[in-house]
């Protein structure tokens, strides 16, 4: 009798946590979740008591994978950004947002990842940052059956095609393609060389400059490279054997410092462009520096920390006295269309997920404050017409809080703006 | 191609630096260590602060001393207290150990890559009509001279004759009244010490970032290749993979392009396991007997 009692206890503990017999449909009507994610109930940390809290989640290489020397500012700026807008009244003077809550480091281990986007996706209505591809791929599948809407911190072009992932600024492909446009402008190239790292970082970036060295009538070759400072003899062997004029790079900061410095110091004179996160200010009183200052010039989607626009004022003010890092300048940046986003859904009445979903695909211009232009935030239409096509050239600038200021503002190249994205890029090289 | 071979050997000398690590503690605890990448790191980002205050060279020295009392440390509070449980649990704590040691460094490192201040940067000197970087000769010419000090400790000093006597025999060291302990600690040390410098020279002209430390991996196939309990088999293993990897980033893409655009990140694991078909103790790795 007490052994039937036990298995019938245990068959109902079972199956209430697996969400098939459920106790608390009243708990909508006595202030228990709106939808997950949303509670009646304020935020831990709410400013106003009377608001209810969204959560969102951040998923982030915080500790020890690679990219945690970025990760780590991206995701404090996420974090004073929303202080920010839940001090100025919160999202449609209703909610609050909570995004310190639900923070999760992904080691940058696509298996990492899925566990902890597990771990969390139940308790927050959307995520905030999403670091990594490979990453992100793992959990691409689940985040569209469940129509969960996620900021990525990456800028691969395969991001386009995705209706739930929310992409700031041009994508890698792009951006080389308008770094070449620039060169071919600027300095009249025979020749262009790819030095990229494999996967779809480099990979997106190489295949820009190949559409765009093409379109140009430019040679072209392409050079995959390892990450890894004493792995680099490879490039810098190529580089300085077949001398191209134009050197599109897309590593590590590190790994930047390593073949520019050594081709330079092997006689090489041809310029070095560099996508947005090959840079990195210490590079500047690094013994390669004066080769970086002679012969490499930044190509960026987004405007440096020191730039004057009231959103970069903002940001410099909320974070206070930290060292500077562009970390800091994208995290926040990227945080706009949510912010966006979420005030939509807010005014439309539907807070779900969907209502997230829809919200976002009816977003056509985000204000960015002037970090970047409204129509970076256009998510609605097919992804050759929504993608953003401008990005910025930045010169080595050791006056500057990060090291660079900007030479050419906001520019799509000809080759840019011709191309019909039909896929993404890095399926092309 | 003669640059290449002596950027073979200076990369190779600090893989070198690092196996000799791997095997000191192997010798003695029948463990292999992976806490060595994280040594290395820190290692390199002591220099990069210290640097500032004494200068390159005495930096390397305090660094080198830094990170043998950390080993010892670790080794005392968490390796100690595991001796007589199986190997295999210690070198996984061992892994723990590098995590641990690697995210305090990743907190001095910074989101910056960190200068480690060297005197040599890119600086390149011609010898004999051969344009090469100073910092190779500095790596290998460093390196030549600790492998020379310290097979000078293990053939002339008692600590070194204790190292070797717990390494061939342990109980039998500990009935002559040899520390076990003693050793084991010393063997962390050193192995500590001179990751450190292995550390420092891998920052040399590029600088250490969150990243730098997978380069001390290559010290695996080095090992193997030279054979697990030998000394100078970790040396020449180290160079040997050193110089296979540089030979391959320069002439693998005009020689055998069909291999693909990055073979040169294999080619110390394909070193590895063509010596493990052929001798499987490595080089000069001790055949063992097993009666079964």
């Amino acid at each position: 009798m007490n052994r039937n009692i036990v298995i019938v206890v245990a068959a109902v503990l079972l199956l209430s946590s697996c969400g098939v017999v459920r106790g608390n449909e009243e708990e909508q009507a006595t202030g228990g979740p709106l939808a997950a994610g949303v509670t009646r109930e304020p935020c831990p940390k709410a400013v106003d008591q009377a608001k209810g809290c969204i959560y969102l989640g951040t998923i982030s290489d915080l500790t020890a994978g690679p990219f945690a020397a970025q990760a780590v500012p991206i995701t404090k700026a996420q974090s004073v950004f929303w202080a920010r807008v839940n001090k100025a009244g919160g999202v449609g003077g209703k909610y609050e947002v909570d995004v310190d809550t639900y923070v999760r480091d992904n080691k940058y281990n696509p298996e990492t990842h899925r566990q902890v986007y597990n771990e969390i996706k139940d308790k927050v209505l959307g995520i905030v940052q999403t670091l990594g591809s490979p990453t992100t791929a793992a959990i691409l599948d689940d985040l569209k059956a469940n129509s969960i809407v996620a900021a990525p911190a990456s800028w691969t072009s395969a991001w386009e095609f995705e209706d739930v992932i929310l992409e700031s600024g041009a994508p890698y492909c792009i951006e080389a393609m308008n770094a070449v446009d620039y060169a071919v402008e600027t300095y009249q190239p025979d020749s262009v060389m790819a030095v990229y790292y494999p996967g779809d970082y480099g990979a997106d970036a190489a295949a820009g400059a190949k559409i765009a060295a093409e379109k140009n009538g430019v040679k072209f070759t392409a050079v995959e490279t390892p990450s890894g400072a004493t792995a680099q003899g490879g490039a810098i062997t190529a580089i300085t054997k077949e001398k191209p004029d134009v050197v599109i790079v897309t590593t590590g900061p590190a790994d930047l410092a390593a073949i520019v410095g050594q081709s330079a110091a092997a006689g090489f004179e041809g310029r070095f462009i560099g996508t947005g996160p090959t840079w990195n200010v210490a590079l500047v009183q690094s013994p390669a520096g004066p080769a970086l200052k002679a012969l490499y010039e930044q190509s960026a989607p987004g405007m440096p920390w020191a730039a004057d626009t009231p959103g970069h004022q903002a940001m410099r003010e909320a974070l206070g006295s930290v060292t500077p890092n562009d970390g800091y300048t994208s995290g926040w940046a990227w945080a706009y269309p949510m912010k966006a986003a979420l005030e939509k859904m807010v005014a439309g009445g539907d807070i779900s997920r969907a209502g997230l979903l829809a919200a976002v695909k009816s977003l056509t211009t985000v204000d960015y404050e002037g970090m970047l232009p409204p129509e970076a935030g256009n998510y609605s239409g097919d992804p050759n017409s929504a993608v953003f096509r401008q990005t910025l050239i930045n010169k080595v600038d050791e006056a500057a809080p990060t090291g660079v200021t900007t030479t050419k503002g906001f520019y799509t190249g000809p080759t840019a703006q011709a191309y019909t994205l039909d896929g993404p890029c890095f399926t092309k090289l | 191609m003669i640059e290449t071979l002596i950027r073979g050997l200076g990369n190779g000398s600090v893989y070198a630096l690092l196996a000799l690590g791997f095997v000191i503690i192997y010798k003695a605890t029948r463990v292999i260590s992976f806490a060595q990448p994280s040594f290395m790191i820190a290692g390199a980002v002591a220099v990069s602060y210290l640097a500032e205050i004494t200068g390159f060279y005495l930096a390397v020295v305090l660094a080198a001393l830094l990170v043998a009392g950390v080993a010892l440390v670790i080794e005392r509070i968490a390796i100690r207290p595991m001796i007589g449980r199986p190997v295999f649990v210690i070198a996984i704590i061992s892994l723990g150990v590098d995590v641990v040691v690697r995210v305090v460094a990743n907190g001095f490192i910074g989101t910056d890559v960190r200068q480690v201040g060297d005197p040599w940067g890119f600086s390149l000197v011609t010898l004999g009509g051969v344009t090469i970087q100073q910092r190779w000769i500095a790596m290998f010419v460093a390196a030549a001279v600790l492998v020379g000090l310290l097979f000078l400790f293990f053939r002339h000093t008692r600590y070194g004759l204790a190292m070797r006597a717990a390494a061939f025999d342990q109980e039998t060291a500990l009935a002559q009244g040899v520390s076990v302990g003693m050793v084991f600690a010393l063997s962390w040390g050193l192995a500590g010490g001179l990751a450190a410098i292995a550390g420092t020279f891998v920052g040399t002209g590029q600088g250490v970032d969150q990243l730098t430390w997978i380069i001390a991996l290559k010290a695996l196939p080095a090992i193997i290749v030279g054979g697990l309990d030998s000394l100078g088999g970790a040396v020449i293993g180290g160079l040997a993979i050193g110089v296979v990897e540089s030979l391959a980033q320069s002439y693998q893409g005009d020689v055998a392009p069909w291999l693909g655009q990055n073979f040169a990140v294999v080619t110390p694991y394909v070193v590895m396991l063509v010596v493990l078909l052929v001798r499987p103790y490595g080089l000069f790795g001790t055949p063992e007997v097993e009666r079964v």
